[in-house]
């Protein structure tokens, strides 16, 4: 088949989604298919710009190349996702969040603040809801994302799950003593709540952070001050190698993160055999955790994070045991990538 | 699709990132036909909004084909690789695709509308080359500067003694005219050979060709080596007595520069087009009328005179390097 993936992008900015983009295009390569990318440049500033972007998308013209039928288009970006094509497949990556559950969040979302916002939204909303059913099929890149899907525009959409980048190089090793909260910094991964955390624990936990304090100034200025601030110890940048390292040989991975699109850390914290402590607002890790048998949710509080932590701590067997539950959790899911071309080609 | 435009946009990209500045390529998707589906897109590409990303300014926008050499920004230059011929040299042209449509015309006129209005827009016009700019100037009224780049992998061309044989290292397409290649080989008075090679096999042309070269009784002195590697291409370069490059109206042609990198005399036609910018008559080569008989005598020329060829050939490097063929010069003109 000839297959174009279209999605939106910001130039020079390289995230999750173009990572995915890319991996998406060599799965297909890689089960015999002719697959490109095509990225639309998306800019969502001014707001009053979006809908004429929105029709710039459905101008364009996928349906053929050079002569040669496009076999199908599978959309995952907005407003990427609307271009027309009579065999378009959306993998639903997000919508676009400031319309939608960020429209509530004034200090995440900026549509809000404009005069504007509100048309702008009611436009968004209504493309969506008009033009995402002309895809043969709607899958959503988690039941979190496919549950936004359903809420705001009443479509329905089945969750598709992919492996994170490099699956087949996690490993387990030892279990040493400390925890491991991945990267990168920021305020929605709520590192300084893990931090909060190490001070309320009874036991000796000790806690290994991907990145850098310099983002939480006044948090790791607490930090200092503390007893305990030896037990939590920032390691900077890390190489995937260093970070897959850190995965093998922790106790647990902890993850504080609020409201994440799909659940990676969980994903790879599995597929090292380690058991995963996630807020219970998290979103996208929480898709899978099972609860009390392949890791822990604890409320977002200091308190509630430390008392699992605790757990976690002092159960050096049932942590374990609750790791090997994890990777068995994994393989149960079918999360590969030929099981996405496969859904998505059907 | 990835042909020579694909390559010049990567190259590019590479040589600003080795100049030490962010470059990105933004591709926009386009379908010539139907026609009224250009009008579309074009529309689609004015839409767009590529001043920032992620709140800082996009200090440059570097415009190279059409439509998307129509996205607005406040600081825009051109360089065009070409505009969408069919709408102009094309145009009535029988391998043109868009005057055999019913609204072909209105779509033509919309496509002219809209270079001629938008394209001035730019901070500043160049083309790949002078055939493209003259064709602006034609068809728009527009000024633009030629402005000159290397063939892929300049640096890794040599030269070696000639042997028997030119070089023929087109695409097999009409516009790059084999037939009339094979036609002059057979008016030859010498024993010329001619060594054909192509970067992307098309088995079907190959073959029509073959049958003429045979229906041209000279099947015995032409050589089919279909798709050959980069390297076997260097050496075919390197040892051949000059190269064959009669094309209709190329835009730029790498091959005529690829050959002064080889140090060989170039072949071409009155009417090639960009060959002709890099060509000088008698002195790098030889221009021919697009002739069987023009083009056999020019063959003849080469082959009886291989001291001469070698000095032709020798001049033709010299010529490239006066001429500032360089990526540095490229980024140069376009960022200043």
């Amino acid at each position: 088949m000839k297959i174009l993936i279209a999605t939106s992008g910001v130039p020079f900015i390289r995230g999750d989604a173009e990572i995915l983009a890319e991996s998406l295009r060599k799965a297909l390569s890689e089960a015999g298919h002719q697959a490109e990318l095509v990225v639309i440049p998306f800019k969502p500033c001014p707001p009053s710009r979006i809908p004429e972007q929105i029709l710039a998308c459905r101008l364009l013209d996928l349906t053929e190349t050079c002569g040669v039928r496009i076999d199908r288009v599978i959309g995952l970006k907005f407003p990427a996702y609307l271009i027309p094509h009579e065999k378009k497949v959306i993998w639903l990556l997000h919508q676009h969040r400031a319309a939608y559950e960020l429209w509530e969040q004034p200090e995440a979302g900026d549509l809000m603040h404009y005069p504007d916002g509100h048309l702008i939204r009611e436009a968004i909303r209504q493309a969506d809801r008009e033009l995402i059913p002309e895809a043969r099929a709607v899958y959503a890149l988690s039941e979190n994302v496919s549950e936004r899907l359903r809420r705001y525009s009443g479509i329905a959409a089945e969750p598709l799950y992919h492996p994170p980048a490099n699956a087949h190089l996690f490993h387990n090793g030892s279990a040493s003593d400390y925890f491991f909260c991945p990267g990168p910094v920021n305020s929605t991964n709520r590192q300084w709540l893990a931090i909060q955390a190490v001070a309320q624990c009874r036991e000796r936990v000790h806690i290994r952070l991907g990145g850098e304090p310099a983002s939480f100034p006044q948090q790791a200025k607490s930090v200092n001050k503390g007893k305990w601030s030896d037990r939590v110890e920032w390691l900077g940048r890390l190489s995937e190698e260093q970070k897959r390292d850190l995965y093998a040989n922790c106790r647990g991975v902890i993850f504080p993160g609020v409201d994440e699109g799909y659940g990676y850390v969980a994903l790879e914290a599995m597929l090292a055999s380690k058991p995963v402590i996630a807020t219970s607002d998290c979103g996208g890790p929480l898709e899978f955790v099972l609860a009390d048998q392949t890791g822990l949710v604890a409320h977002p509080t200091p308190e509630s994070l430390a008392q699992a932590m605790d757990r976690l701590w002092a159960g050096r067997r049932c942590a374990a045991a609750m790791g090997e539950a994890g990777r068995a959790h994994y393989q149960d899911l079918h999360i590969s990538w030929p099981n996405v071309v496969e859904k998505l080609l059907c | 699709m990835r042909g020579g435009a694909e390559v010049l946009a990567e190259e590019l990209r590479r040589v600003l990132v080795e100049a030490g500045h962010k470059a990105e390529i933004v591709a926009i998707p386009f379908k010539g036909y139907p026609p009224e589906r250009i009008l579309d897109q074009m529309l689609a590409c004015r839409l767009l909004d590529l001043s920032e990303t992620a709140a800082v300014p996009t200090d440059l926008l570097i415009g190279l084909k059409f439509p998307a050499y129509l996205i607005p920004h406040p600081h825009k230059i051109i360089w065009m690789i070409h505009q969408h011929r069919q709408a102009y040299d094309l145009w009535q042209h029988p391998l043109g695709d868009l005057h055999p449509y019913a609204n072909g015309a209105e779509v033509r006129t919309a496509i002219h509308a809209a270079d001629t209005k938008l394209l001035p827009q730019s901070r500043w016009l160049f083309t790949i080359s002078r055939n493209v700019a003259l064709r602006l100037k034609t068809y728009c009224g527009l000024n633009a500067a030629p402005l000159y780049h290397p063939p892929l992998d300049a640096g890794r061309f040599y030269t070696r003694p000639a042997e028997d044989f030119l070089y023929f290292p087109s695409r097999i397409n009409p516009l790059k005219r084999q037939n009339l290649a094979l036609e002059a080989l057979a008016r030859t008075r010498s024993p010329v050979r001619i060594y054909f090679s192509v970067p992307a096999e098309e088995p079907g042309l190959e073959r029509k060709c073959a049958e003429l070269a045979r229906k041209n009784g000279v099947a015995d002195r032409v050589q089919w080596l279909g798709a050959v590697s980069e390297e076997r291409k260097l050496d075919l370069y390197a040892h051949s007595l000059g190269v064959l490059f009669p094309p209709l109206d190329e835009d730029y042609g790498y091959i005529t520069l690829e050959a002064m990198l080889a140090q060989k005399p170039v072949i071409t036609c009155t009417d090639s087009g960009g060959p002709l910018e890099f060509v000088v008559d008698r002195e790098t080569g030889i221009v021919a009328e697009p002739t069987p008989e023009s083009l056999a005598s020019a063959m003849d020329d080469l082959w009886n005179h291989r001291e001469r060829a070698r000095q032709w050939g020798n001049a033709g490097r010299q010529r490239y390097s006066d001429l500032r063929i360089d990526w540095g010069n490229v980024i140069e003109n376009l960022l200043q």
